[in-house]
């Protein structure tokens, strides 16, 4: 396991260097930089651009600003300074994250508890009406980006509640006053503004996951195996559960390494439509205001995670498959 | 005995109070608060998250600090009713001498922090001081100088203050009118630490209950990309008062939620989860009207209060070695002249603006009413809209044939064109871009409109030398007061948005541009409104003669809050530059 580990670690080293480079430079290769609408504001002088540029290391070669963004973040694990919140990237992009992380973990469990059920009852159920009216359903769905369907479920909500005075909160992620309430009150108050992005998510997101289990599902159960523990007398919930699911997922654990940096990268566009405080809205804050060293140092740490969720993968899926061998 | 003592020391604290206490005038509020409601939240919303608490390293328009202390801190005050400065957290008018250039000010006694510190005149001096270093990077820098030079402040005494400018100054009282932030927290920190220390204070993680705020509002919470909530500073009623003695103010809370976009923010004022929000055109005004229509929101909405404080305009390239004959082209005064009377400002305010927008023909926004009367009455010329006038003084350039193509071509068969550039993705601009090509065609002037990258866009127009990168560019500026509306980076040759000539030596190309730049600082160091006013008209007259830049349309402000609100302006008070209430003075029925 250790030098597997060590392994991936040195392998990881110009994947992450190449990763980097890319990554400033291709920010780089955009026009104008930060300081750009400062430029047509009649109040600010050339003067004071100019301090603003070389405090802020603009006015540097590019490849210079990258060695000193690069030397920061090995030696320091400093990923540079936000322009707009004059904040090291870390302090900004965590709290964000921790957001992102309640939204994407909830929609995780949506997720499977969606996809996994109805995969397995396609499967046992071939071709029946029920898997047919399942199939439709989420072919429609897929067909659907997830933030469109974030629009229309808002809609629905906004009639319901212009209708029945029902407060079903569509947007953010506390209420006003939140602040006073109850640590259980806090609760229940965050996951009700949770609860219909999560599931907006996970509904949108399932019906990929269950075909691909309905169809690993149909494989297995087709299999020698299957039909002898049959054969032997196990019992229906056994042979499917324990045998026949066991063996399906395999390629589903092999996917989880993707989860960790998807868990940080947050859950996208919805949390724009939904005003979640997540990471995207605050990313695609930065891209417009080119706000360089919080794009930068935070995709970044995506690419980190992704590096280290591949590895977990590998390692847990050595561990549900005997076949296979770390190391 | 010790009951008359008691009574003499009352009467002379009340005394004392009543003296240093601001009154606002009952006059600032067409609604008045007579039923002595107190209480509840304003809710507003911002579109983008909250970058710092920081009063020295924000940079956005809608800060946390600005919502702090907005209308309710700094020297003086600007009256709405005739834009007149009175003396604020100033005690009284300033001692004025020296050729105006020197301003006593005595502050008003008795003022405090949110943290219960007396405000005294170390306060100003620290933020000042910390403004002014090139090294905190503060965005109000630039406030603190003229003509490069910069303007001083002295303590005098705890609470007297001497402010030295280079030379005299009309927006003298406004660049006085500074928020004071707390020298025992700042400048603390700023005598030992420097500029580092000061831009590592007052963060986003900085919790709530350590800022302190000279304004009526205090931070209480921040929820990041959610919502500030503002607490009234208790200490502020002590010196502020309505017109009938009670402090101020009436609310308790201001709550800024953050959305995701100006509709999301349109879609929760709808909903009657916000009181007030921007109505940008005439979609958000039908969907109000809508929604009050039918009984869903009760709201107060009113169309075209006045133009907005935004100019959109034509730029032509002085600067162009690369082709001399396009560079005397542009600098032909009957080119420019021309290329106004083509510009079809009723189209524009009709199908871009959605019929909601006012024709500009000055720098001077048309909402500081006061300076384009000025102006008209010392002679401007507008050039209106008239094909026939275009192509009379096209002819007079020598264009009189055209090619089979419709457009008119010179001695040599070399089609009239020019390329013209706005910023991509504002629909605005874009569409009036495509009405000025379109009616240039007409009289057979071929123009090449391309929306192109914002950031490529400013670079191009604020660059430098005898060969800039561009022929012509639509653009907008925003910004500006109505004491002196002419900017300082626009008018006097060689500054950054002077954007029609703008060669490496900064020099003027004409002796209109000369006189311009001569008029601007002219202007400018004249207290006297009338006067000043009246060498602005002067300036505007120069100005539209030359036609350096061509002045096309600016979009119309339109007042929306839910009816829950009192306390707002009368009517005729309203408009883009001052809105529609001072926060104070506003209260939840």
């Amino acid at each position: 396991m250790i030098p597997f580990l060590l392994r991936r670690v040195v392998q990881s080293i110009p994947t992450l260097f190449l990763a980097s480079l890319l990554i400033f430079f291709v920010i780089q290769l955009a026009p104008g930089d930060f300081l750009t609408p400062a430029k047509l504001n009649p109040n600010i002088s050339p003067e004071q651009i100019a301090a603003l540029e070389s405090n802020f290391g603009l006015d540097r070669h590019p490849i210079e600003q990258y060695l000193l963004w690069m030397k920061n973040m090995i030696f320091n694990l400093n990923f540079g300074l936000s322009f707009q919140y004059q904040q090291p990237v870390l302090d900004v992009a965590i709290p964000r994250v921790l957001n992102s992380l309640w939204l994407v973990l909830l929609n995780l469990i949506f997720f499977y508890a969606i996809a996994i059920p109805l995969g397995v009852f396609g499967a046992v159920r071939q071709n029946s009406l029920g898997d047919k009216a399942v199939n439709v359903v989420l072919y429609f769905l897929l067909g659907f980006p997830s933030f469109f369907l974030a629009l229309i479920v808002i809609y629905f909500i906004l009639q319901v509640r212009n209708a029945t005075g029902w407060d079903i909160p569509i947007n953010g992620m506390t209420s006003n006053g939140f602040d006073a309430m109850a640590p259980l009150e806090k609760v229940w108050d965050v996951l009700k503004h949770l609860l219909i992005p999560a599931l907006v998510l996970a509904i949108s997101d399932a019906a990929g996951l269950t075909r691909v289990i309905r169809g690993l599902m149909l494989e297995v159960m087709r299999s020698d195996y299957i039909r002898t523990a049959r054969a032997k007398g196990v019992s229906e919930r056994t042979a499917i559960w324990k045998h026949t699911f066991r063996n399906a997922i395999l390629p589903i654990v092999a996917g989880i390494g993707g989860l960790l940096p998807a868990a940080i990268s947050g859950a996208g566009l919805t949390e724009v439509v939904f005003a979640y405080p997540g990471i995207t809205p605050m990313i695609l804050d930065a891209i417009n205001t080119q706000d360089l060293y919080l794009i930068a140092g935070f995709t970044v740490l995506g690419t980190v995670l992704l590096v280290i969720g591949n590895a977990l993968s590998d390692i847990l899926l050595a561990v549900v498959d005997p076949r296979i061998k770390v190391g | 005995m010790k009951k008359v003592l008691t009574l003499a020391l009352a009467l002379t604290v009340g005394n004392a109070a009543a003296q240093s206490a601001f009154v606002w005038p009952a006059a600032w509020t067409g609604e008045q608060n007579t039923a002595n409601k107190r209480g509840g939240e304003l809710r507003l919303s911002a579109i983008s998250d909250f970058k710092t608490f920081n009063p020295f390293t924000s940079s956005e328009a809608d800060s946390i600090t600005q919502r702090m202390t907005e209308d309710s801190a700094g020297l003086f005050f600007q009256d709405p009713r005739n834009d007149e400065f009175i003396p604020y957290m100033a005690a009284s008018a300033p001692v004025v001498s020296n050729n105006n250039k020197r301003f006593v000010v005595k502050i008003r006694q008795g003022m405090k922090f949110s943290d219960g510190q007396a405000i005294t005149a170390d306060d100003w001096i620290t933020t000042w001081k910390i403004h002014t270093d090139d090294k905190v990077g503060s965005n109000s820098r630039d406030t603190f100088f003229l003509i490069g030079k910069p303007i001083t402040v002295k303590k005098l005494d705890t609470y007297t203050l001497q402010f030295d400018f280079p030379q005299p100054s009309a927006s003298a009282l406004s660049i006085m009118s500074y928020a004071p932030w707390p020298d025992h927290v700042f400048g603390k920190a700023y005598r030992e630490g420097g500029a580092e220390a000061i831009k590592k204070m007052w963060t986003l993680a900085t919790p709530p209950s350590q800022i302190v705020s000279p304004g009526a509002w205090v931070l209480e919470s921040y929820r990041a990309g959610e919502r500030a909530v503002f607490k009234k500073n208790n200490n502020w009623g002590d010196w502020n008062k309505d017109g009938r003695g009670q402090e101020l103010p009436y609310l308790n809370n201001l709550s800024v939620r953050i959305v995701a976009d100006a509709n999301a923010a349109l879609a929760a004022f709808l909903a009657g989860q916000l009181d007030t929000v921007a109505m940008r055109n005439a979609d958000d005004l039908a969907q109000t009207k809508k929604a009050i229509d039918a009984g869903n929101l009760k709201a107060f909405l009113k169309a075209n209060v006045s133009p907005q404080a935004t100019s959109q305009w034509i730029t032509f390239n002085w600067n162009k070695a690369s082709d001399p004959a396009k560079q005397k082209l542009f600098r032909d005064v009957r080119f420019r002249r021309a290329m106004s009377h083509i510009a079809n400002r009723q189209a524009m305010v009709q199908l871009a603006l959605g019929g909601l927008g006012s024709e500009t023909y000055f720098s001077t926004y048309p909402i500081f009413k006061q300076q384009i009367d000025a102006g008209l009455s010392a002679g401007a010329p507008t050039y209106k809209y008239n094909l026939a006038e275009a192509s009379r003084l096209l002819g007079q350039l020598g264009y009189t044939k055209k090619n089979a193509q419709g457009f008119l071509v010179d001695k040599a068969g070399k089609v009239l064109e020019f390329n013209l550039s706005t910023n991509a993705g504002n629909t605005v601009r874009e569409q009036l871009g495509r009405i000025f090509a379109d009616e240039a065609k007409k009289v057979g002037v071929k123009v090449n409109f391309t929306p192109i990258d914002f950031n490529t866009l400013v670079s191009q127009l604020t660059s430098k030398g005898e060969n800039r990168p561009f022929d012509a560019i639509l653009l907008g500026l925003s910004g500006g007061s109505n004491i002196w509306s002419f900017g300082s980076n626009v008018v006097p040759c060689g500054t950054n948005l002077h954007s029609y000539n703008n060669p490496t030596d900064g020099k003027c190309a004409t002796s209109q541009e000369q006189l311009m730049t001569k008029l601007y600082y002219q202007g400018d160091a004249e207290l006297n409104d009338a006067k000043r006013r009246a060498i602005g008209g002067q300036l505007m007259k120069v100005e539209g003669e030359l036609q350096p830049v061509i002045y096309l349309v600016g979009g119309n402000y339109h007042v929306a809050y839910n009816e829950r609100l009192g306390g707002e302006f009368t009517a005729n008070m309203m408009d883009a530059y001052y809105g529609h209430r001072y926060f104070p003075l506003t209260f939840v029925k």
